[in-house]
């Protein structure tokens, strides 16, 4: 698979959104050519599956971008699930779904994630010093988009760790 | 003995800072975020892959160790590396850091990683000083020229990352321990 290539001398923008594709890349490859039942396979003690952090990553960029960052919302599913009843929905529901309907929901978040950083990010935007709407996550005030994206690469790239461990206890493919 | 990792005294990446200081907050955060995760474990259990990888906590932190002063020392700044890495063959031992670190105590092996980490902040800073996050390395890549740092410290940051992934599941296997 051909993943974001990360230019060695660059801006900050241009780094950062190179970082940030590459690790996208990189854990769509890890949660590639698997069927549904691997997907839901964990690797215990651990509950974590492939599927459920495709769902979980998904909510994620979301929130971030779309919710804290923009103030609009989740986009569906995630907009009518009762959060405080079930905080883990994403994570258990998704063995339900196949895995066409998890690359699907993955890459609509991440596409409207990019939307969000191109307008910001385009020259007159508010840029990676702009703030956050929401402005009380953890009581810390509003997140600089600079640390949001910084936090998406390394919330990524742990996940990324997460999935070589899985995947590799599940057909003994492994790689960086 | 064991190493000893004070909660209270993790980095927290600031959430409104310039590039520098964002990029060194995420560095620090995941430097600590690992430190926590080997700590409070004896050397047979920094010992203990999570089957069927053949990782470890202890072979995760002389891997550490050596990118420490193999990105910031060696290719950043063109610095020797620095005892036990000096004169190890890398062609006939490739795994060499990976296979002996079940050889070192656990205070051995932290005491090993917090001197890279010291050798690689010094760098940083003078590189910074120099050129700033444009600072060039004095040794090249394979085929795209040299390093920035810039480049340098996002991929130490994504490094750190996805080896503490690792070490979540390696470290939930030996004691039941999880947390971000």
């Amino acid at each position: 698979m051909e993943r974001t290539h990360r230019p060695v001398r660059a801006d900050e923008t241009t780094t950062l959104r190179a970082f940030l594709d590459y690790h996208r890349d990189t854990f769509r490859w890890k949660c590639s050519g698997l069927t549904q039942e691997q997907l839901a396979q964990p690797l215990p003690p651990s509950e974590m599956t492939l599927g459920g952090m495709m769902k979980h990553i998904a909510v994620v960029e979301q929130s971030w971008f779309e919710d804290d960052f923009m103030g609009r919302g989740l986009m569906p599913p995630y907009d009518t699930v009762d959060w405080d009843a079930d905080p883990d929905w994403e994570w258990h529901s998704a063995k339900d779904d196949t895995p066409e309907e998890l690359f699907a929901l993955l890459d609509e978040a991440r596409r409207r994630s990019d939307a969000v950083l191109d307008e910001a990010l385009a020259p007159g935007g508010v840029g990676l010093d702009g703030l956050s709407v929401a402005d009380e996550v953890d009581d810390r005030g509003r997140f600089s988009l600079r640390w949001i994206i910084l936090h998406m690469i390394e919330e990524y790239a742990r996940h990324n760790g997460h999935a070589d461990l899985i995947r590799e206890s599940i057909d003994g493919s492994t790689g960086q | 003995m064991t190493q000893t990792f004070d909660t209270s005294t993790r980095t927290e990446a600031p959430l409104r800072a310039d590039e520098v200081t964002a990029l060194r907050g995420f560095l620090d955060y995941h430097r600590d975020t690992f430190r926590w995760k080997c700590s409070g474990l004896t050397q047979q259990q920094l010992a203990q892959p999570h089957a069927p990888s053949t990782m470890t906590l202890g072979g995760l932190m002389k891997h550490l160790a050596l990118n420490e002063v193999g990105w910031f020392g060696h290719t950043l700044a063109g610095a020797a590396y620095p005892p036990p890495f000096t004169d190890i063959d890398w062609d006939a031992d490739p795994d060499w850091e990976w296979r002996t670190a079940a050889d070192d105590g656990p205070v051995e092996l932290r005491a090993l990683y917090d001197d890279c980490v010291r050798r690689a902040d010094a760098a940083i800073d003078q590189a910074l000083a120099r050129d700033g996050l444009d600072a060039r390395s004095a040794e090249p890549s394979s085929k795209d020229g040299p390093f920035s740092l810039r480049w340098i410290l996002l991929h130490m940051i994504e490094e750190y990352a996805r080896h503490n992934g690792h070490a979540d599941l390696i470290r939930e296997s030996i004691d039941g321990m999880t947390g971000e």
